[in-house]
């Protein structure tokens, strides 16, 4: 099998060059300052279920955003027309939506204009990526089909296997002379089996992403994870409503961590949309608690050498020993509150780098053994719409733990409480941090939360 | 307004598509534009333009599917996006057919704007919810408010012999607003729209929209800490059709049946819920959000009977997942853009009115939950577990409703909770037009709609442990 694969090498080129252009085409129609990022990201995804492959896809995806400010009135855009016309036609529409934008003091690009540094200790790019035939790939997603149904009888249908990867160019252009370009791979490969249970249906799913394809787990591991969520949630049933400690697995900890994200978020502290706005300074969390952004962890999937508004990426501490640190800045937000700008400008707001919870010295069996009676959480439903009052309230399905072992599965219930209680309550922290995500957390226990079920 | 691809080209395309082979081929042409104003700290913060244009192809051989898009609009890019998705085809096969291709408009089902608004309009439409709004309550003390118009055009061939192009409106107000008092703090949120023009704002105003936002976030300012535990559930008109959406609706795409991995698979004419229970889905509401006078695919929207009086009639169908069940498409292949794959969704989905009064419904709730509206919802959908957060919900007790509760969640089994409505309103009504819907990473916007309804229980989350605990 064949892909086209010719016109990568320009990509570099191609996205400094229309970056440029729209950033002269919004000078020209009298912005006082602009910056434009544009991204080319070539793009293969697969899927197979059962034995046979059902989805093939491979794309080059491109797209540009800019913002423009005419003085401190801020207008920004997005388009996927990248012919020269278009670019341009856009840029003047632009430039005039801003006259109806309040004037705002704070608005306007960094002044810091640094020349990008070289990246390659980020180690952002994965040689495998490009080298990795579509055939190995597909043989890929059918082999983990058949590994998910040899784990286990009740396993004969499945949403089926994926794999992906993207090879990607971010080029990033100021009107105040900023200039800069990185590349960066990604891959992934996923799979979600259906078990049989009675006349219920348990799905499991699991899934690795890493820079390139050696960084991944293998085929067979991610197999025998995803079948073991399936089967061990087999003959689950509603626990008690009462109050425990619970315990988060790495994958549904790291999702924790990307609710408690938004708290520490700039952009909704100031607005007053955040229960953790006006408390730096203050303890928050347990001594466990130590919570960093790190936009320079080499390898990392949130890795980049500047960020949206090309500010140099840093290592932030948010939370240090339970201690409340910093909030997470752009340029904008860190004017508006007095701050630096710790470089999460990300698609026109602030996002995560690789924001993560330190790693205890515990196992995640050794927090369980310590845990006479609680449960242990695999995966939640539901999501955060409450910052600015800090309730936590998901539904659940994992473990019952009885005299420190897992007794039996549970699910449709939900565990509850408020971040600050949680956060405080975190006692136990394990030793499983994996840097397979943007958002990362080790497993940990809080030490108490209500549950509710029957 | 755009006018697509050529016509011959769209054939050259087609024809390329499936000369490896394969049963269907089609072109997805987008031409999207959209422009946005956000509000904040009482001023316009940011104005917003965007344009997504581009051509997706996709080629369906069997239960395969290969596909590939390109934004660069030039013959030479189409035709290498045509030949990686012919890829997917079985080596050796025969070309497949392209029938002579003829062109229709989609039927008229919208209310487009008849000229574009200036950028003041917008501007306007924010600086009165934030009046508005802080008028409210002196307790407000933030306000996000957003208002955006967007027209989509849609130009799809099939190689079955169709184009069909259809030019979808919509525009959405919302307001966002934080009610502060000492160290407690408590959100609202209201929006409306629907696929219409501006002029919907001098009737649905921004101050009523506003107005309403504040009294959610003050209401859940002065909110108690929610009971836990199982107990009676009352599901307010309108926005309690998320309900519908996430405990029923995606189990019934036809992507999970056809796959045999949602519980509803297999069981149509079988009894799934309370002979109180109707569902319908709506593709040709006028003007509503989730409407489209065609689908993604080039298959007119259609109205569905998902489940009558109990009984499940059938599932919400694309192209792909009817023609390997052996039925027609119901209209429900939908897209998030050009860069992905149109799937099975749904479109407006609602129970239509049944016979009890309101008063007659809360009065017999002993003890339980009145939830109005809910800010979220998700279902796991081989199982059907479901789980919503509660935006606006109340204690009842003694049959009356007392005091707000904050922070409650409800969480069950779709298929049970079905068969736990013991009342259904005679109050059926469509929400606000304010719901997007998320999917395998595609975002859709929709519409939901429900009379008040009775569970006989169900479990609700809360922070505090009650008398049971």
């Amino acid at each position: 099998m064949q892909l086209d694969d010719s016109t990568r090498a320009d990509a570099r080129d191609q996205a400094l060059a229309l970056a440029a252009h729209a950033v002269a085409c919004a000078v020209e129609h009298g912005a006082s300052g602009a910056e434009a990022t544009l991204t080319i990201n070539d793009r293969f995804g697969a899927e197979a279920r059962g034995g046979e492959l059902t989805k093939l896809e491979q794309s080059r995806t491109r797209s540009l955003t800019m913002r423009t400010f005419a003085g401190q009135r801020r207008a920004t855009m997005a388009s996927t027309d990248l012919t020269h016309d278009g670019i341009r036609a856009l840029a003047k529409r632009i430039v005039a939506a801003a006259a109806f934008v309040g004037e705002d003091r704070h608005a306007g690009l960094p002044e810091s204009v640094g020349a990008a540094d070289d990246d390659t200790a980020l180690e952002m790019v994965a040689a495998d990526v490009a080298a990795r035939e579509p055939q190995a790939k597909i043989d890929d997603v059918l082999e983990l089909e058949r590994a998910i149904r040899r784990a286990d009888a009740r396993i004969d249908n499945s949403r089926g296997s994926h794999t992906a990867d993207s090879q990607a160019t971010i080029a990033l252009v100021n009107s105040l002379g900023f200039r800069g370009a990185y590349r960066m791979t990604s891959v992934s490969r996923s799979t979600s089996p259906v078990a049989r249970d009675g006349d219920t249906l348990r799905i499991g799913s699991y899934g690795t992403a890493a820079r390139g394809y050696t960084g991944l787990e293998s085929v067979a591991a991610v197999a025998r994870q995803a079948a073991k969520r399936a089967l061990d949630l087999c003959g689950a049933h509603r626990p008690a409503t009462l109050r425990v400690p619970v315990i988060f697995e790495r994958d549904v900890a790291g999702a924790v961590l990307g609710d408690l994200f938004n708290a520490v978020n700039a952009a909704n502290v100031a607005v007053s949309n955040s229960y953790l706005a006006d408390a730096v300074g203050e303890t928050i969390g347990s001594k466990l608690v130590t919570i960093v952004d790190d936009g320079r962890l080499p390898g990392g999937l949130g890795t980049s050498p500047f960020d949206a508004e090309g500010t140099p990426t840093r290592m932030t501490t948010v939370f240090e020993r339970g201690v409340l640190k910093s909030f997470l800045y752009d340029t904008y937000y860190a004017r508006r509150l007095g701050a630096q700008s710790t470089g999460n400008a990300s698609g026109g707001g602030i996002g995560v780098n690789n924001f993560y919870l330190y790693a205890g010295d515990q196992s995640l069996d050794e927090i369980i053994a310590a845990t006479p009676r609680g449960v242990l959480v695999y995966d939640t439903i539901g999501f955060a719409t409450e910052y600015a009052s800090g309730t936590y309230s998901r539904g659940a399905r994992g473990m019952w733990i009885e005299n420190g072992e897992l007794a039996y599965p549970v699910d449709q219930f939900t565990i509850a409480s408020n971040f600050r209680a949680m956060l405080a309550g975190i006692d136990a922290v394990a030793d499983d941090l994996r840097f397979d995500s943007g958002i990362v957390a080790p497993s940990f226990r809080v030490a108490e939360m209500t549950i509710s079920g029957d | 307004m755009p006018t697509g691809l050529d016509h011959d080209l769209l054939a050259t395309l087609l024809a390329h598509a499936l000369r490896r082979g394969g049963d269907y081929a089609d072109v997805f042409f987008e031409h999207r534009t959209a422009q946005s104003f956000r509000l904040q700290d009482g001023r316009i913060h940011e104005a917003g333009l965007s344009v997504v244009r581009g051509v997706g192809i996709r080629v369906i051989a069997g239960e395969r599917a290969g596909y590939a898009h390109s934004d660069d609009l030039s013959p030479v890019a189409l035709r290498r996006a045509a030949g990686v998705a012919s890829l997917i085809a079985q080596a050796g096969s025969t070309a497949g057919d392209v029938a002579d291709l003829r062109s229709r408009a989609a039927p008229p089902l919208y209310r487009p704007a008849a000229e574009a608004s200036p950028a003041g309009a917008y501007v306007d439409l924010l600086a009165r919810a934030d009046v508005a709004a802080r008028a409210f309550d002196p307790r407000i003390a933030a306000v996000n408010a957003f208002v955006s118009d967007e027209t989509q055009f849609v130009q799809i061939a099939t190689s079955t012999g169709e184009i069909v192009t259809d030019l979808r409106p919509l525009v959405a107000l919302g307001v966002q607003t934080v009610a502060q008092h000492g160290a407690q703090r408590a959100n609202g949120y209201c929006a409306d729209g629907g696929r219409t023009a501006p002029a919907i704002y001098a009737v649905k105003t921004p101050e009523s929209i506003a107005i309403e936002s504040a009294r959610i976030a003050t209401t859940n300012l002065d909110a108690r800490e929610t009971p836990a535990g199982e107990m009676p559930v009352v599901v307010g008109a309108g926005g309690g059709g998320v309900l519908l959406h996430e405990a029923v609706g995606h189990g019934l795409e036809s992507d999970f049946n056809r796959q045999g991995t949602s519980l509803y698979s297999g069981r149509v004419g079988e009894r799934v819920a309370s002979e109180l229970v109707t569902i319908f889905d709506d593709g040709n509401l006028a003007e509503e959000r989730g409407s489209v006078a065609v689908d993604d695919e080039g298959t007119p929207g259609a109205h569905k009977v998902l489940i009558e009086n109990g009984i499940l009639r059938g599932y919400m169908q694309d192209r792909l997942n009817a023609k390997l069940m052996g039925v027609a498409s119901t209209g429900s292949g939908r897209r998030q853009s050009f860069r992905v794959m149109p799937h099975p969704r749904m479109c407006n989905t609602y129970m239509p009115s049944g016979t009890s009064t309101f008063e007659e419904i809360i009065g017999s709730v002993e003890r339980g939950i009145y939830a109005t509206s809910f800010a979220g919802g998700q279902v796991e959908i081989s199982k059907g577990d479901f789980v919503f957060m509660v935006a606006e919900g109340y204690l009842i007790e003694n049959g009356k409703i007392t005091a707000p509760v904050r922070g409650a969640t409800l969480i069950g089994n779709g298929p049970d909770a079905m068969t736990k409505v013991v009342a259904v309103g005679n109050d059926g009504r469509l929400a606000n037009r304010s719901y997007t819907c998320g999917k395998g990473g595609q975002m859709v916007p929709v519409g939901v709609g429900m009379p008040t309804v009775k569970l006989a229980s169900c479990t609700v989350g809360g922070s505090s442990v009650g008398a049971r605990g």
